[in-house]
Parts: structure tokens; C-alpha cells; sequence
């Protein structure tokens, strides 16, 4: 009798976990289909046409286009203040060769890749979960199916392709700005250190490094679009599902980009 | 192919956008090529003033025109017209249905319209 | 046909602005890959540079190689001799190749803080350009390890330096007296006063040997005196002879008594009674010797302290 209630107990318990668990992981397992899919998508020769081109344009210009210029006017200010700090603290303890290694290293290569990718993140990232959520909810995805329009194609692919790119130019963007502004700190407006910046540059980015920045920021462009795009579609037929798909969408790619910086990171220097 | 009150239009495109987007999609139609096809078909219904307007701009009438005219550009072998009362709710809508699909009979292979039985005495007997 | 006049987009030139940006991405990541490689030296004719080094722990791989502060190129490769000596290949692009002499010396230095540098010292540019094939050394004085050593005797030396020079020390007494004797060196005795401690004690030292001079000058005059009084007829020497004659037969009578003393002291028992007399009776045969040697001493002008002092 206790026996029989025990053994249902437990087998309760364990189906509850195990339900748990697999809606715990469901998310991230139709994220990584997604992506999957998305990949897949965008190197198909069907994917393009004047349709999706005109919105992998929009995407490009409302994420990178509209704030190219706040963006890097406050990510010019924010390199400037660690160019500087990093200079004045290297050469209080007797560094100064090294102030640049140290610029290049944390900003250009950590840094202001990851501050671009949450600044996306936090702009388009949560605009493109909140529409897609919508067009989940009032099924505008099936109106488009409709008339033979695949909203994958037409809407989910062209938006990672335009936020791909629009990570990659603005990181590229303030990237270079960084440069600049390092360059200007550490030798003013002359062309005498160009031979000794060359050199540390060049030590700092091998060719693998370089690819590794691509790759990285690449990782940062999918994960910004991909994942709010997934957890749009996650969401319910349900209008009240809207913000807590925005949010789940939000957290999960919050998390993701910090794996990806910690794992880039893990990967360069052990 | 559907016209129905459950299959909105696409909310951040125009309605000239939205009747473009499928020879766009499907045949790779240059935008212009695409758009002025669009606008020829909103011509003949006399609706080219919303052509601009997006979704919650319009009035029943209008969105009812954009949503047929989508489903129209696509030249589809038929047309399923879903419960016409939901569509064009505050009007005759058998009258309006019957000029619409008047002005764009070489357009259209087959339509049907889908209604209540109730609603069998609107219609003009065929 | 007359041409429909389409509503115009929300964006103007959307096309335009997206292929700017996007053109401009690209240029810019491909240009910052080239620039990289350019920046490594992939575009520019090298030449390799080997150095020979005991020891290659502190070089690594793409470290720079330093002329006047000015980086000139970059390690690609570190090996191992036969010899076991460390194989350091330096890149060096033609154009800085200039800078490398047959006299060049090649140092790797590592700071106490920061990593290693190598350093090319080249200071005769008219030297003939170091050869394709040479193998020049690279020395590496690395610091920390001389540093323990290096500070204990800097610490060493310092104290002594401080024990040296801290008041009272023998070097500050010695410096003080140095001080002195050179002050009075100056003085009007000059060295003397310098040697003797003051004015008074050196005038003194002078007039001791005036006085000196004018004592010998008499003195001369009196040792002839001396000659005549000393050795001539009935002169003291004369005297003396008898004395000594005199003090010979006392000298005889003491053997004689001392005999008896001996002969006393065979049986020395029985006798103790005759002891007090033997005794008195030495006793006055050296008060009698006493008395003779201090006449003579009277008479010798050159007195010395003479006792005859019993056993």
C-alpha cells in the first residue's frame, strides 16, 4: 500500500523533472534548427530576390545605417577614455610598450565587438522578437503562405543576413575609429610611429586572429537576429504572449552572446 | 488561394508593397516592374489613394481590395473569397464584391466565394 | 503609356546608403587583413638573420628586434644547434638590412618588468654589411640573475661606505687628524709642527738641536781634556788598576770565606752556630767590595749603578 504510493510518487516526480528538463531544452533546441535552417537558407541560390534584397536593405539600414553615427561617436568616447587610461596606468608602472598590445587585445578584439553586438542586441535584437512575435500571433506567417510567399525566406533569412552584416560594419566601423584614436594617443598627428604601431599590429593580429574577430562578430550577427527570430516564433497565437516572448528571447540571447565572448576568449588564450 | 478576414496583410509594408511583394517573390520581378503591376490593378479599381497606406490606415474597404488584389496579382487557377461579410463588414458587400471582381475579370480564372447559407439572399440569383 | 506616378518610398536612396555601408565593410575588413599581413611582412623582401644564443628562454616568436628603440624585425624561428645552442632566425626586411654591421652586437636584455627585448647595437655604419651566412652571438645578460648577488654586495658596500664615513668612525678621526697635521704643516714649522703636534713642542725640537750643536762643539773640547785626565800619569784609569787589584784580593778572601761555607754547610747540623758568624763575616767582605766599587764609581766619571747584591 505505502509502497504503491511511494512507487507513484517517485514515478510522478520524475516525469515531472523529465518534463522539466525537455521544455527547458526545447527552446534552445529549435533555436539551434533554426539556425541550422538559416544557414542552410542563406547559401541557397532561391533565397534571392527583389523581395528579400529590399529587406535584407531595411534590416541593414535600421540596424547599422540609422545609429552608424551615435554609435560611433559614443564608441569613439568610450575607446578614447580606455586608450587613455590604459597609456597613463602602463607607463606609471613602466609598460608604455605595451600600451598598445593591451588596446588592441581588450578593445578592439574583446570589446567593442561585444559592446556592438548588445547595442544590436538590445535595438534590433528586441524590435525583430517583438515583430516576429507579432506576425506569429496574428498570423500574418500563414497570410503570406498563403500567396506563395515563404515568410522564411521573405522575412527570417533576409533579417539575418541583414543583421550579420550590419554587426560585421559596425564593429568594422568603430573598430577602425579605435585604431585611429590609439594611433593619435600614442604617436599625435605624425607619421614617425606608423613602422613601431605596424609591427605590434601586426603581432597581435595574425591571420588567424583576424579570421577569429570575423568569425566571432559573425557569431555576435547571427546570434542577435537568430535568436530573437526563433523566440518569436516560439511564441503562442496568443496576443499576451508577446512581451514574454520578447523576454525569453531577450535573456537567451543575453547569455548567448556571453558564451560566445567567454568562449572566444577561452579559445585565444588557453 | 485565400481571401479571408484571418490571413492579414503583411503590417509594416504599404498596400502597394504588400500586392507587389508577390511577383517580386515568385518571379524575381524588379521592384518598379513589380510595383507599377500593382498600381495598375489599383487603378482599375479606382484605389490608388491608399496605395501607400499601411495596414492600420485603412478602412475595411481598402484592406479588402489590397488583400484580393494579392492574391489576384499571383494569377492563381482559384480563388476562395472566405466569408465576404467579415471582410466588408459596415456595406452591401454582395454589390461592392461583384463590381470589384467586374473590374478584374480577365485577371481572375475561377472564384468562389465562401458564405453562410443565411446569407444565400444577398446575392443575385446566376 | 503614360507612367503611373508610384508612391515614393519612406527611405530615399535606400539602396545607395546599404551598398556604401556594406562596400565600406568590406573594404575595411579586407584592408585590415592586408594591412595585417602587410604589417607582418608578407609583401616585403626579407632577409633571415641568425644569432647563436646560450640561452633562448626569454626569446619568443615574433618578438621584435630592436635598433635605437626602432623595431627592424620580428623572430620567426627558434631552434636548437647540434652544439646545443639556442638558433634564433630573425626577419629583417632589405630595407633595414643597413643597420646590420660586421661589428654589430647582438644583446638580449630582460628588464625587471616587461618582457625580453633583443637590441642591435651598431655603431660603425661604415663597418662592411654582416654577411648572408654569419653567425653572430647573441649575449644575454639577464638581470634578475645577477640581481641577489649584484645587491648583496651593493649592501655590503654600503655599509662599510657607512661605517666608514659616520661621525667618530676612524675614517672621520683620521680625516679630522689628516686635517690637523696638515694645518700645522702649513704652519711656520712646517712638517715638524705638522709631526710634532704644535708650534711650542717643534721650537723646542729646534732648540734642542741648537743647543745639541753647541754642546758637541764643547764637548769636543772636553773629551780632550778627558784624554789627559783619564789616561795620563796617576790619571783615574791609573787609580783604577789598584782598585781592581784590590777588589782581586777581596774577591779572594770572599772565595776563601765562601770555601769555608762550603765545608760549613757539609755539615751544615752541628754547625748552625758557626752559620751567624760565616755570615757576618760575607756580609762584611762585600760591604767592604761595596764600598771599594763606589769609590771607583766616584772616581769614573761614567757611573753606572753597580751592586753586588748577595746570593
Amino acid at each position: 500500500m505505502h509502497y504503491d504510493r511511494a512507487m507513484r510518487w517517485l514515478i510522478e516526480l520524475l516525469t515531472r523533472s523529465g518534463d522539466a528538463l525537455i521544455a527547458h531544452l526545447l527552446p534552445t533546441g529549435r533555436v539551434l534548427r533554426f539556425g541550422a535552417i538559416a544557414l542552410a537558407g542563406i547559401f541557397s541560390p532561391g533565397l534571392y530576390n527583389s523581395a528579400t534584397r529590399t529587406v535584407v536593405q531595411k534590416q541593414i539600414y535600421f540596424t547599422a545605417w540609422q545609429i552608424i553615427g551615435s554609435f560611433s561617436l559614443f564608441a569613439a568616447l568610450l575607446s578614447l577614455l580606455l586608450i587613455q587610461i590604459t597609456i597613463t596606468a602602463t607607463r606609471n608602472y613602466g609598460l608604455g610598450d605595451y600600451a598598445l598590445e593591451v588596446v588592441l587585445r581588450v578593445l578592439v578584439i574583446e570589446l567593442l565587438p561585444l559592446i556592438t553586438a548588445l547595442f544590436v542586441a538590445l535595438r534590433s535584437g528586441a524590435a525583430i522578437n517583438a515583430e516576429v512575435a507579432l506576425m506569429k500571433i496574428t498570423n500574418e506567417i500563414e497570410a503570406l503562405a498563403e500567396v506563395g510567399v515563404d515568410a522564411m525566406r521573405l522575412e527570417f533569412l533576409p533579417r539575418v543576413i541583414g543583421g550579420v552584416i550590419s554587426v560585421l560594419a559596425l564593429t568594422a566601423t568603430v573598430s577602425l575609429t579605435a585604431l585611429v584614436l590609439a594611433y593619435l594617443s600614442l604617436y599625435g598627428l605624425q607619421i614617425h610611429g606608423l613602422a613601431a604601431f605596424s609591427q605590434v599590429l601586426g603581432q597581435v593580429f595574425s591571420p588567424g586572429q583576424v579570421f577569429g574577430l570575423w568569425l566571432k562578430c559573425l557569431l555576435f550577427g547571427l546570434a542577435v537576429t537568430v535568436i530573437p527570430i526563433a523566440a518569436g516564433l516560439d511564441a503562442p497565437h496568443k496576443l499576451f504572449f508577446a512581451p514574454i516572448a520578447v523576454l525569453a528571447g531577450m535573456v537567451r540571447l543575453f547569455f548567448a552572446l556571453m558564451l560566445i565572448e567567454v568562449g572566444s576568449l577561452a579559445i585565444t588564450y588557453l | 488561394m485565400q481571401v479571408s478576414a484571418e490571413l492579414p496583410l503583411r503590417a509594416n509594408l504599404s498596400v502597394l508593397e504588400n500586392i507587389a511583394l508577390v511577383p517580386q517573390y515568385r518571379d524575381n520581378r524588379p521592384t518598379r516592374q513589380a510595383e507599377q503591376q500593382a498600381w495598375q490593378l489599383l487603378e482599375r479599381l479606382n484605389r490608388t489613394a491608399c496605395a501607400g497606406l499601411r495596414d492600420p490606415d485603412l478602412d475595411s474597404e481598402q484592406r479588402f481590395v489590397a488583400k484580393l488584389l494579392r492574391v489576384v496579382i499571383g494569377r492563381p487557377p482559384i480563388i476562395v473569397i472566405e466569408r465576404p461579410g467579415l471582410l466588408l463588414p459596415d456595406s452591401h458587400y454582395p454589390s461592392r464584391l461583384a463590381d470589384c471582381l467586374a473590374k478584374l475579370e480577365d485577371e481572375i480564372n475561377t472564384l468562389w466565394i465562401v458564405d453562410y447559407r443565411w446569407n444565400a439572399p444577398l446575392y443575385p440569383p446566376i | 503609356m503614360e507612367r503611373p506616378a508610384l508612391p515614393t518610398h519612406l527611405i530615399k536612396h535606400l539602396g545607395l546608403k546599404v551598398s556604401l555601408l556594406v562596400g565600406t565593410t568590406v573594404f575595411l575588413a579586407l584592408g585590415f587583413l592586408g594591412y595585417t599581413l602587410f604589417a607582418r611582412g608578407l609583401f616585403e623582401p626579407t632577409r633571415t638573420l641568425t644569432l647563436i644564443a646560450e640561452d633562448v628562454s626569454n626569446v619568443s616568436i615574433g618578438m621584435p628586434l630592436n635598433f635605437s628603440g626602432f623595431p627592424i624585425g620580428q623572430v620567426k624561428r627558434i631552434t636548437l644547434t647540434e652544439q646545443g645552442q639556442g638558433r634564433i632566425e630573425i626577419e629583417v626586411p632589405t630595407r633595414h638590412e643597413r643597420w646590420l654591421r660586421s661589428t654589430s652586437v647582438f644583446t638580449l636584455q630582460k628588464p625587471l618588468v616587461g618582457g625580453a627585448k633583443i637590441r642591435v647595437f651598431s655603431t660603425d655604419l661604415a663597418a662592411p654589411p654582416l654577411a648572408e651566412h654569419a653567425l653572430p652571438p647573441l649575449y644575454t645578460g639577464d638581470m634578475t640573475e645577477e640581481l641577489p648577488l649584484l645587491i648583496t654586495r651593493a649592501k655590503n658596500l654600503l655599509d662599510n661606505l657607512e661605517r666608514m664615513t659616520h661621525e667618530g668612525s676612524h675614517l672621520d678621526q683620521s680625516l679630522a687628524h689628516v686635517n690637523t697635521v696638515t694645518g700645522r704643516m702649513a704652519g711656520r714649522y712646517g712638517v715638524l709642527e705638522g709631526v710634532l703636534g704644535s708650534a711650542d713642542q717643534a721650537k723646542k725640537v729646534v732648540d734642542a738641536v741648537d743647543q745639541a750643536n753647541r754642546l758637541l762643539d764643547t764637548l769636543n773640547g772636553v773629551s780632550l781634556k778627558m784624554d789627559r785626565r783619564v789616561f795620563g800619569q796617576n790619571g783615574v784609569m791609573d787609580q783604577t788598576d789598584q782598585a781592581l787589584s784590590q777588589v782581586n784580593a777581596l774577591l779572594q778572601q770572599t772565595r776563601d770565606s765562601l770555601k769555608k761555607a762550603d765545608a760549613i754547610l757539609a755539615n751544615a747540623q752541628e754547625a748552625s752556630g758557626d752559620l751567624a758568624l760565616l755570615r757576618g763575616e760575607i756580609d762584611d767582605s762585600v760591604r767592604k767590595l761595596n764600598h771599594l766599587i763606589n769609590e771607583i764609581n766616584r772616581k769614573w766619571p761614567f757611573a753606572r749603578e753597580v751592586e753586588v747584591k748577595l746570593p
